[in-house]
């Protein structure tokens, strides 16, 4: 990697504080929106947990997971920590996957995100109402679970081009020495 | 000067004059009319008036600005203080008018129940996202004295339980849920008793349900389903809602009644908590007692 001259270095940490901040943002808004209004939402968190994770190391990814998890265990009053779990979980193993595996395309943030979501849909509904027996329990799944989930999942694409815009303002890009261009070539 | 007294001139400048005093004499007599003359004039000029005012308004106000600009934005600075002032005064009026109601409407609960002991009314914070049975928050915890499975109503009726509360909101279990279950007798007949409790099609339709009615009940459609207060969670005597429709369940042996709620659960703004009642300590002691 190229060194730095010091002007760099200042627009470089403006930058990052800059997205970081703009993270922040989104995950207090989509928390807002979540404890909104009586209507059926989408679970926002999850795909903008998902979003910082495929630009992120596994231990932030886990760190920001976790911290959508807490606020979505707030704004849906489930038992604090659950959805932490859960959430730290999928973003770790999501930004590893990232990390060795794929590339990142809208495809693949997509395909993964609507398997995150529901996940996080299917095990709510599991722990919170199926376990408990409810007379005509399935119709929850039908009627709210999969509605939820299919609303996340149009949420998703928002969110993505969000923080796509945001990246590509403000993501760091990798300086390239001529001797490591003639490297890799 | 004398030349000019003698002269036509003079003569015929008198002659005006005393013409000028006849029309002002006869304007006189036109008790505030104006004259032929005069409203053809002021027809004639009023479009060049009009503008040559408005061009003289619009200088003098330009001028005024320039010479008095100081002081405007003193005044300006001191009349939006002054209308900061005022916002605020607005803001805390419809605050205590909100207030006044709400306690209006606790005064006549409490007239209705003696017995029991309320909280200040609390406001509704949110509802639980995603939840079918539309349990909700509220801006009052134990710093306020309120209590784990603590009744929940408003002026319309009872609305559910309190299950979580933490130092300043608590989270609310309505009876559309079935994890609530309220024991309640029909008002009318004062025999047929069930328990209220809330089913998954019910919470659908904004309804809960009376179940484990004798196949032979009285109920009627619109028939009142009050608290039995005999759990000791609930106090006595409390409108729970009205019998919307009844069933025979598949064992045969029971019946059920879908009830709709007296206070819309979907929409509440504020409730009340009920932190003591008659009857809730013996009746809770006794269910612990023989479980």
């Amino acid at each position: 990697m190229r060194l730095k001259t010091t002007r760099e270095k200042r627009i470089l940490y403006f930058k990052t504080t800059l997205r970081i901040f703009l993270y922040g943002l989104i995950v207090m808004a989509g928390f807002i929106y979540m404890t909104c209004g009586t209507w059926t939402k989408a679970v926002v968190l999850v795909p903008t947990a998902v979003c910082v994770a495929l630009n992120a190391d596994v231990l932030v990814s886990a760190f920001v997971g976790a911290f959508c998890g807490f606020l979505i265990d707030i704004a849906c009053e489930r038992l604090f920590g659950y959805n932490a779990v859960l959430l730290a979980v999928f973003c770790a193993a999501i930004s590893l996957v990232y990390e060795l595996y794929f590339r990142k395309r809208f495809f693949n943030y997509l395909w993964i995100t609507a398997l995150a979501a529901f996940l996080q849909c299917r095990l709510d509904y599991e722990f919170y109402y199926k376990m408990w027996n409810y007379e005509n329990v399935e119709r929850i799944f039908h009627t709210m679970t999969l509605k939820v989930w299919g609303y996340t999942m149009i949420s998703a694409v928002i969110i993505y081009i969000i923080f796509a815009v945001i990246n590509k303002f403000l993501m760091p890009k990798a300086h390239l020495t001529i001797e490591d261009v003639i490297k890799t070539s | 000067m004398r030349e000019f007294l003698k002269s036509t001139r003079f003569k015929i400048l008198l002659a005006f004059i005393a013409f000028l005093v006849g029309i002002m004499i006869y304007a006189v007599t036109k008790g505030g009319y104006s004259l032929s003359g005069a409203s053809f004039i002021n027809t004639v000029t009023k479009p060049f008036r009009f503008i040559s005012n408005s061009v003289s308004m619009k200088l003098e106000k330009t001028v005024d600005r320039i010479e008095n600009a100081d002081a405007y934005y003193e005044e300006n600075q001191e009349l939006k203080k002054q209308v900061g002032e005022l916002n605020k005064q607005l803001t805390d009026y419809d605050d205590l008018k909100t207030e006044v109601e709400e306690l209006r409407k606790l005064v006549v609960i409490k007239e209705e129940h003696p017995d029991s002991v309320f909280s200040q009314p609390a406001d509704v914070l949110g509802y639980v996202a995603n939840d079918p049975f539309k349990g909700f928050t509220i801006d009052r915890g134990y710093a306020d004295g309120i209590e784990p499975y603590s009744p929940v109503i408003t002026p319309e009726g009872v609305v559910g339980i309190t299950i979580d509360v933490s130092q300043h909101t608590s989270t609310v279990r309505t009876i559309l849920s079935p994890d609530l279950s309220v024991a309640a007798v029909c008002s009318d007949t004062n025999t047929d008793f069930g328990i209220v409790e809330g089913s998954v099609i019910a919470a659908e339709n904004k309804k809960t349900k009376l179940t484990h009615l004798t196949p032979d009940h009285k109920l009627k459609e619109d028939s009142l389903i009050v608290t039995a207060g005999s759990s000791g969670l609930f106090p006595k005597d409390y409108v729970i809602g009205t019998v919307k429709s009844m069933g025979v369940d598949p064992n045969g042996l029971t019946a059920y009644a879908e009830i709709e709620p007296a206070a819309d659960i979907t929409r509440l703004s504020s409730v009340f908590v009920i932190m003591d009642f008659d009857g809730k300590k013996e009746a809770l002691d006794a269910s612990q007692d023989n479980p």
